[in-house]
């Protein structure tokens, strides 16, 4: 037991989002190797807008986690595992400049 | 998530209890485990491995399943001596930092509900108010007033208790008389040297808000020692 009990509220603010009737997915890092920047159990939402509060990375992936949450609501699906390696294809793409990698658990609330 | 799982776990929030949200990757069903909520037939296979990480506390995927465990557990509670500038700011910073604060003071000019919006505080002498208030190892206690006769009852209950940070503010030399006087009480040399006195670590600012700052990092410092 050697860690308070940290909890950003983002479950509380999905469903203040839910009440404001908006579409909501809700992202948690669920694996991770090597060095991330945010533990497993981390989250954020995202509605249909692309808002989004919390993340799932110190800004590595956040953008590419939002469009893949914006394709979820536009389409039949209730999930999706995403996951995210060190990037060297393209100094703009996406990934973890830190090296580690991350598996992020997308899910609709509905 | 269904809306009425998520709205079962912000009830067990609010009412602060601790519990665990287990996810299905596989098919995005959520099921909420705790000892008011047995798991459901479907999950009976994985119990033993889903129990050591729930008492664990251990967020992952579970070895070999689909299963993903999410645990909340209830956050360290700070009780805070004195209602004073320094603890108003100690509180802003706790609530980032995810420390439930509770403020004694018998003082009630100290005590309005303006000075204090979001925190519990009791409005009675620390030896009156911890009578109803075990302190546990998941507790923390600082005393702010530099009142002898206020901050001294609560460091004498503190010390006989589990938790595990106290802390004093005051200087090496009022903290050397608060040890003089405790001793006299019949608190021993291990027990004294227990009291983070003088209170925080060493930033060097005088203002309320960085003292307020010193005491939460050294409190943050003390978390992750355990």
């Amino acid at each position: 037991m050697n860690q308070n009990a940290f909890d950003e509220k983002i479950l509380e603010e999905a469903w203040t989002w839910l009440e404001a009737k908006q579409s909501v997915v809700l992202a948690t890092v669920i694996e991770t190797w090597g060095s991330s920047p945010r533990p497993v159990g981390s989250r954020m939402i995202i509605n249909q807008n692309g808002d989004f509060s919390g993340s799932v990375s110190g800004g590595c992936v956040e953008s590419a986690v939002i469009s893949e949450c914006i394709e979820l609501l536009n389409n039949q699906q209730t999930h999706k595992k995403l996951e995210f390696k060190v990037s060297n294809e393209s100094a703009w793409g996406v990934g973890l400049a830190c090296g580690g990698e991350i598996a992020v658990y997308l899910e609709k609330i509905h | 998530m269904q809306p009425i799982i998520l709205k079962e776990v912000l009830r067990l929030k609010k009412e602060k209890k601790e519990f665990s949200i287990i996810t299905d990757i596989n098919n995005a069903a959520n099921y909420i485990y705790s000892p008011q909520h047995p798991l459901p037939t479907i999950l009976e296979p994985y119990a033993a491995a889903i129990k050591t990480a729930a008492v664990k506390r251990t967020n992952g995927m579970i070895a070999e399943t689909s299963l993903f465990i999410d645990n909340y557990h209830l956050p360290i509670k700070v009780f805070i001596v004195g209602a004073v500038h320094i603890a108003q700011y100690f509180c802003d910073f706790a609530r980032h930092l995810n420390f439930e604060t509770i403020i004694i003071d018998p003082r009630g000019y100290f005590t309005s509900k303006q000075r204090f919006p979001e925190t519990k505080v009791i409005n009675k002498w620390p030896g009156e108010a911890f009578l109803e208030l075990p302190l546990h190892a998941n507790d923390a206690l600082i005393a702010l007033t530099h009142d002898p006769k206020i901050d001294d009852p609560a460091l004498s209950h503190a010390l006989t208790q589990q938790c595990f940070y106290i802390g004093a503010l005051g200087s090496k030399k009022s903290h050397a008389s608060r040890c003089q006087r405790l001793q006299a009480l019949g608190f021993t040399g291990a027990a004294l040297n227990s009291i983070h006195g003088p209170i925080g670590i060493k930033l060097g600012g005088r203002a309320a808000p960085e003292i307020a700052l010193s005491i939460i990092a050294q409190l943050v410092t003390e978390v992750y020692k355990r």
